[in-house]
């Protein structure tokens, strides 16, 4: 089952389309900061790291997950997970699709199992094409980079990252970002196995990213309480992996709630989609 | 034509529905701050800060420059999106446009009418905002520390009377309501290019996003202060609480938002006088 679903998504121009706009992304990062001031000092992030994009290549895939974790990503997320049921339901093939002599619960599992290998391969390609484009530019030398929330002008707190190193953290980080979709993931999934129209299944996914940016203690203090519950505001801990020593901080309870998310919505779709009058 | 269309839209649910929840929002930010961390500074657009249980006035403002990041925009491109595009959905486009009166007028009075409900958001999320704040933290003075002329010289602490509050209140609401013409001429030129009014919402918004997005790519640092909504610009409705304000800004961003706003809805026109109506 996985395979001919995996088969149908692969043959689909649009699941194309979202990969080689992601790595697009990643290139046009490139030349952009190659064509405009690659000796400048870049800020990354709300914590945020400085890098000098010029002196390594390995620079660019910081930026370019920086730049992306929040919307892009998300974005691209969304759209594979909306498309999986609701995708089959506003061509009207679900019902035949449902058919076959397989139980609905494993059409949708393998359904969420393709969704979910082509979001965390969205992720990946990102990565990916900004450590070739970027090293293509720069070089995968070593990268220096500065802490901006603990250093003073007066002291600097640079660390040296050697290329085996950066290969590791940036995994790890890759790692990170990928569980940290996984919450709008299931939200999205969930909607699509609700609605006929993929297209408010991705506005839901999107629209979640939304209610978590207003409600980020990041900006607005006073929403502490509530947003240590938000799905993706604790998505750019990663960037600590890059500053020494290593900060963990938040990493863990980030990790466990996007569990809960997952395992909620997964769950709810799995109730609604085996009791579902399918019409389409 | 501008009654009309307005009677119709103030008949939906929906309208209703955006209003009633950019209010709760508000509504719901008054009463986490009031109950867990009612004597905790927030911040202003980066560049003030204010103490929430110092005045009511200070809720209005941390409502307006909580919500008017996403949730504002999604309610100024749902408003336009649906103007015509939510016309054509129903099949009544073409039935609007059998009276006898010119096509450009019927857009005109459909754009006024969004524009209208637009500008309501942005009003009801600071009265919202100010009543409830008002409600909690009473009717005070309101002092606002300028983060970026705070010095050892200057403490750049300045305090309004409620009065005075009050006008800036209303300055600082039309300044987000400028900072959002482009999302809201982008998602009515999509209106009358699609018949599908969710399309259109999801265009206004995702010009917003693409938008922020490109200005948080680095190297894109001199597309800035060209973009239609970027986080300098959406933020600089603090200003009026600054003294001396950075009217320069307010005047690039007032020049950015009336060209994207002409270009897009002279667009919006062009083609909807043009466009064959089958719906």
């Amino acid at each position: 089952m996985i395979v001919v679903e995996w088969y149908k998504q692969v043959r689909r121009p649009r699941t194309y389309a979202v990969l080689a706009v992601v790595a697009l992304f990643a290139v046009v990062v490139t030349v952009a900061l190659a064509a405009t001031g690659p000796a400048q000092v870049e800020y990354v992030g709300d914590l945020p790291l400085l890098m000098v994009p010029r002196t390594s290549g390995w620079s660019v895939p910081l930026i370019a997950l920086s730049s992306t974790m929040k919307f892009f990503l998300p974005l691209a997320v969304s759209l594979f997970a909306a498309e999986s049921v609701a995708g089959d339901a506003a061509w009207g093939s679900l019902r035949y699709a449902l058919a076959r002599p397989v139980s609905r619960a494993r059409v949708l599992w393998s359904k969420a199992t393709v969704a979910a290998l082509l979001s965390v391969t969205s992720v990946v390609v990102l990565v990916v094409a900004a450590t070739v484009s970027g090293g293509l530019a720069f070089g995968w030398r070593t990268l220096d980079l500065t802490d901006g929330s603990t250093s003073t002008p007066g002291h600097p707190h640079v660390a040296a990252f050697a290329p085996g190193l950066l290969v590791g953290h940036l995994a790890l980080s890759t790692l990170y970002v990928v569980a940290g979709q996984a919450s709008i993931f299931a939200v999205a999934f969930f909607l699509s196995t609700t609605t006929r129209r993929p297209l408010v299944a991705v506005a839901g996914g999107v629209g979640l990213t939304i209610v978590s940016r207003v409600f980020n203690a990041d900006y607005l203090p006073g929403v502490k309480v509530v947003d240590q519950y938000m799905p993706n505001n604790d998505i750019d801990l990663w960037q600590h992996l890059f500053t020494r020593p290593v900060d963990l901080t938040g990493i863990p309870h980030f990790l466990v709630l996007q569990a809960v998310y997952v395992v909620v919505f997964l769950s709810l779709a799995h109730v609604w989609f085996t009791r579902k009058d399918i019409l389409d | 034509m501008i009654a009309i269309e307005l009677v119709k839209q103030l008949r939906r649910v929906a309208v209703w529905v955006v209003l009633a929840s950019l209010a709760a929002v508000a509504g719901l930010i008054t009463l986490i701050i009031a109950t867990t961390s009612a004597a905790t500074p927030e911040r202003l657009a980066d560049a003030g800060s204010v103490v929430p249980n110092s005045s009511g006035f200070t809720m209005a403002a941390i409502a307006l420059n909580a919500i008017l990041l996403f949730l504002l925009p999604l309610a100024v491109a749902i408003f336009a999106g649906e103007s015509v595009a939510g016309e054509a959905s129903w099949g009544s486009l073409r039935y609007t446009l059998a009276r006898p009166v010119s096509r450009l007028r019927v857009l005109g009075a459909k754009t006024a009418v969004a524009a209208g409900l637009s500008l309501a958001a942005v009003v009801v999320v600071s009265v919202a905002g100010l009543g409830f704040g008002v409600a909690v933290f009473g009717w005070h003075p309101l002092a606002v520390l300028d983060l970026q002329h705070a010095s050892p010289f200057d403490s750049g602490v300045t305090v309004f009377p409620p009065g005075a509050a009050l006008a800036r209140l209303g300055l600082a609401t039309l300044i987000v309501a400028l900072s959002l013409v482009s999302t809201f001429a982008f998602a009515l030129l999509c209106s009358v290019l699609t018949d599908r009014p969710f399309t259109a919402v999801a265009g206004g918004v995702l010009l917003t996003f693409v938008s922020r997005a490109l200005n948080d790519v680095p190297g894109l640092h001199a597309l800035g202060p060209w973009l239609p909504s970027t986080d300098v610009g959406t933020g600089l409705w603090a200003q009026v609480y600054f003294q001396p304000a950075d009217v320069a800004a307010l005047r690039h961003l007032a020049l950015v938002q009336v060209v994207y706003g002409a270009v897009l809805l002279g667009a919006a026109a062009v083609w909807f006088r043009r466009k064959d109506v089958l719906s």
